[in-house]
């Protein structure tokens, strides 16, 4: 069985449906994409992992466990942990405030290590750790989010629209933490608008269209596909 | 004589800003206005009467006992009722602690009577002079403790990871719950830090005014002048809010005559909304 | 329309009971209950169809009964001039009030009318026109008994049919679209070229014009007046819990509201000479978490939802 398995998941928000009959698998230390238009439904689906929001139907199985339908707090504590889209950290919090809130759930004595590492990745968010959240540009707002997830100790990284409303260096950058992370052997889910920038840097990547996954495969194939280069990448 | 009037406005000032000190974080992290609040202060006051009658314990040891059962009681009531509607429109949380307020208080009247008690410790009357002001050792004991709460809070709220839980969560609901905050938790414990800081204010105005079981109304609204006057989302705001009300309700009621005092806060109150709703150093959401 | 002509059949019989029964006490009761469906139908124009909670509308009612008692006691005009003043002058102090005022939004406009209700209270035990503390007393009616019990009914209920009747013109037309949409949200009413303000304020002092009235009609049934029970807080609470009882922004609701919440007062009150108001609280406690959305809703929901319509209802709404 793979490492996170969603079996016929059906969900959305109170009677409104917006996933119908999700079923999509990852591997262990893969990087996996999920790309689709605006309102597609990829959010959702996030949320739902994450425990946002309950499924109507379908299962989700994570390390084995049956994680369907439990609340966030103990899905964290599975090592899920979600970086959604927006960032959603505490503006009004300093940088190293909002990195602790990272490690909330933790109980464990390596988070002042975690802290270290995270600052060596990250060092622009050493220089200001005492500067509030809010205060930060939005490449640096994304690097601490990524940052506080990292906090989490995450044996599944979450990552809802990264690129969204930064500059093509920013992502870049952002990108080649990403691989590292991956490397050093944390499994990572992006969700994307930007199609291209996801097939090209995953292994394996999901086409989501209105609430249904239309397309599976390798990305390095899904990328030369005539459907998705016409539907997707404007070719 | 001024200056006599300055400092029984910022003694009772101090008291003021504890009072609202609980309202004011309840209304900042989950934007409950809880109008139970001068409630829970009056039966902060009723405890501290009870140990000192039967117990002999003395008041300001008292705080520590009224604070910690008011903490239970507050967690208890969100946990277990207003939880179940936090989110539903604004003005059914208003109602709901409207209920709880006519529950509390018709309850007081029935345990206590209407009278009006007294707590008579020895040294309630002993008082030193200074520059030609009279200062009561209570009341300036009452202000001195006052201040020493808020500063706690303070520390609480910016040195523990409850305290930091607590305000990530009135600055991002998502965030906190994605960052593995239980929120039903969070939430009560904020009442209930909220209600505790109410219970040590009855105590601190048992020790130096009367006390009733129908007390709460009018301190309930004062608590929301001095909110409203400090603004939400602060520590300072509270403590800015109840110096200013203590400082204007001395020198007016000494204009005036004490019948004015109510007129005088709750013109400050509507005044404050209208010119400047967010308070003197509020950033709280409009 | 089938429920409607139910309702206009109740309603009618119930207009005629001063005729089939000459039990005083229980007209005295029904008129009560028009008194609070006056007070709670006025809150619901502005709480319920324009969504601004105020928390102070006991102050028109105040207004209401402190004016028509002064011109009636100090001027020598007669009831009904005086009480129709009286809702002038509360609609003319909503006007006013609500100038500043209702640019606040949610918590802020409710602890200000809230505000400005106890600041009115706390003047009016001040002023000597008001006599204070010590109240102010109104020439009686010269009537037989019996008839000053079918006086104030027929009164209270001509004043609730003139509201129902306006109302329900109202909200069929241009204003009541456009108040509604300031309560669906007032940011887009504004951008459509609704003047805001002007609806709004139109609807506050509506619903200070007949509050202020059953002030007048309370005042002269009382024949003494005194400033803390006319200005109680608990008087808006009831309008309303009995508006949000019977289901907010509908016209018959705030009716039914106010003739459950009574009849279970009254109830209360006889059983429990002492404890009433504490049930009272365990009432209102008891409503938000079972029915918020009101007994319609309740009643229309249940049948298909069975009980699971409360879990839900509180699913919905905790965190």
């Amino acid at each position: 069985m793979a490492f996170l398995e969603i079996e016929n998941l059906n969900s959305g928000y109170g009677d409104v449906n917006v996933l119908s009959d999700i079923s999509l698998s990852i591997e262990k230390g893969e990087i996996i994409a999920l790309v689709g238009s605006n309102g597609a439904g990829k959010s959702t689906l996030l949320k739902t992992i994450s425990g946002l929001l309950t499924p109507t139907s379908g299962k989700i199985i994570f390390n084995g466990k049956d994680i369907t339908g439990i609340s966030p707090d103990k899905i964290i504590r599975d090592k899920i942990i979600h970086i959604p889209e927006g960032r959603k950290l505490f503006s009004d919090m300093s940088i190293e405030e909002n990195l602790l809130m990272g490690a909330y759930s933790r109980k464990d004595k390596s988070i002042m290590k975690d802290l270290d590492n995270t600052y060596l990745l990250f060092p622009i968010l050493e220089e200001r750790r005492k500067q509030k959240a809010g205060s930060l540009s939005g490449g640096e707002q994304q690097m601490l989010a990524l940052g506080k997830g990292l906090m989490g100790d995450p044996d599944l990284l979450l990552i809802d629209e990264m690129s969204l409303g930064l500059a093509p260096v920013i992502v870049d950058d952002l990108i080649s933490i990403i691989k590292d992370l991956n490397a050093s052997g944390k499994t990572i889910f992006i969700v994307e608008q930007d199609v291209r920038l996801a097939l090209e840097n995953s292994n394996f990547a999901y086409i989501l269209d209105t609430g249904s996954i239309t397309l599976k495969g390798k990305s390095e194939e899904l990328i030369k596909n005539p459907d998705i280069k016409k539907a997707y990448l404007g070719m | 004589m001024t200056l006599q009037i300055l400092i029984n406005g910022i003694l009772k000032g101090g008291l003021y800003g504890l009072m609202a000190l609980g309202m004011s974080l309840i209304w900042g992290v989950m934007n409950i206005i809880n109008i139970a609040h001068g409630a829970f202060i009056m039966i902060g006051a009723y405890i501290t009467f009870l140990l000192f009658n039967f117990t002999g314990i003395d008041p300001f040891v008292s705080l520590i006992f009224s604070s910690s059962i008011m903490f239970l009681i507050g967690y208890t009531i969100q946990r277990g009722i207003i939880n179940l509607v936090i989110r539903a429109e604004i003005f059914i949380t208003l109602i709901l602690a409207f209920g709880i307020e006519i529950f509390i208080n018709n309850a007081a009247l029935m345990i206590f009577s209407a009278d009006v008690r007294k707590v008579k410790v020895s040294y309630g009357a002993s008082n030193f002079n200074m520059f030609g002001v009279t200062i009561p050792y209570v009341r300036l004991i009452a202000f001195l403790l006052a201040i020493a709460i808020t500063i706690i809070l303070f520390f609480f709220m910016t040195r523990t990871k409850s305290g930091r839980a607590i305000r990530a969560t009135s600055q991002d609901l998502d965030g906190a719950v994605l960052s593995g905050v239980r929120v039903s938790r969070i939430y009560a414990i904020t009442f209930g830090i909220g209600t505790a800081l109410a219970g040590a204010a009855g105590t601190l105005w048992a020790i130096i005014f009367p006390l009733s079981p129908t007390m709460g109304g009018s301190l309930t609204l004062k608590s929301f002048v001095v909110t409203i006057i400090g603004g939400l989302g602060t520590m300072l705001g509270p403590v800015i809010g109840g110096l200013t009300l203590g400082i204007v309700e001395s020198f007016g009621t000494n204009w005036f005559g004490t019948t004015f005092e109510s007129l005088i806060s709750f013109s400050i109150l509507v005044i404050i909304l209208i010119f400047r709703p967010k308070g003197i150093l509020g950033k709280g959401k409009e | 329309m089938k429920k409607n002509l139910l309702l206009i059949s109740i309603l009618i019989l119930f207009s005629l009971s001063p005729f089939l029964t000459s039990n005083n006490f229980l007209i005295r009761f029904l008129t009560d209950i028009l008194i609070f469906s006056i007070l709670a139908s006025s809150w619901n124009i502005i709480g319920g169809y324009t969504g601004y909670a105020s928390f102070g509308n006991v102050v028109f009612f105040g207004i209401g009964a402190y004016s028509t008692s002064i011109l009636m006691s100090n001027t020598g005009l007669g009831f009904f001039v005086s009480m129709i003043l009286g809702g002038i002058i509360a609609a003319l102090f909503a006007l006013l009030m609500g100038l500043p005022i209702l640019r606040l939004k949610g918590h802020y406009f409710a602890i200000a009318t809230l505000g400005v209700a106890e600041a009115i209270k706390a003047l009016v035990q001040n002023l000597n026109i008001t006599e204070g503390n010590s109240g102010i007393y109104l020439p009686p009616p010269e009537m037989s008994v019996d008839g000053i019990y079918t006086f104030f009914f027929y009164v209270t209920l001509i004043v609730l049919a003139l509201l129902l009747f306006l109302t329900s013109i109202i909200f069929k037309n241009k204003f009541g679209y456009n108040l509604k949409a300031i309560r669906e949200n007032e940011d887009s009413a504004n951008s459509m070229g609704i003047n805001t303000t002007i609806y709004k304020s139109a609807a506050f002092s509506l619903s200070g014009f007949f509050s202020g009235l059953a002030g007048g009609i309370y005042a002269f049934q009382q024949g003494f007046i005194k400033p803390e029970p006319v200005f109680n807080v608990l008087i808006t609470i009831k309008m309303i819990v009995m508006s949000v009882f019977g289901g907010l922004g509908s016209l018959f609701g705030p009716l039914i509201g106010a003739f459950t919440i009574e009849t279970i007062s009254e109830f209360l009150s006889s059983y429990f000479l002492v404890a009433h108001t504490l049930f009272l609280g365990i009432v209102i406690i008891l409503m938000i978490l079972f029915a918020p959305k009101g007994m319609l809703d309740i009643f229309i929901n249940i049948r298909k939802k069975g009980l699971s319509y409360f879990r839900k209802n509180i699913e919905e709404h905790r965190v």
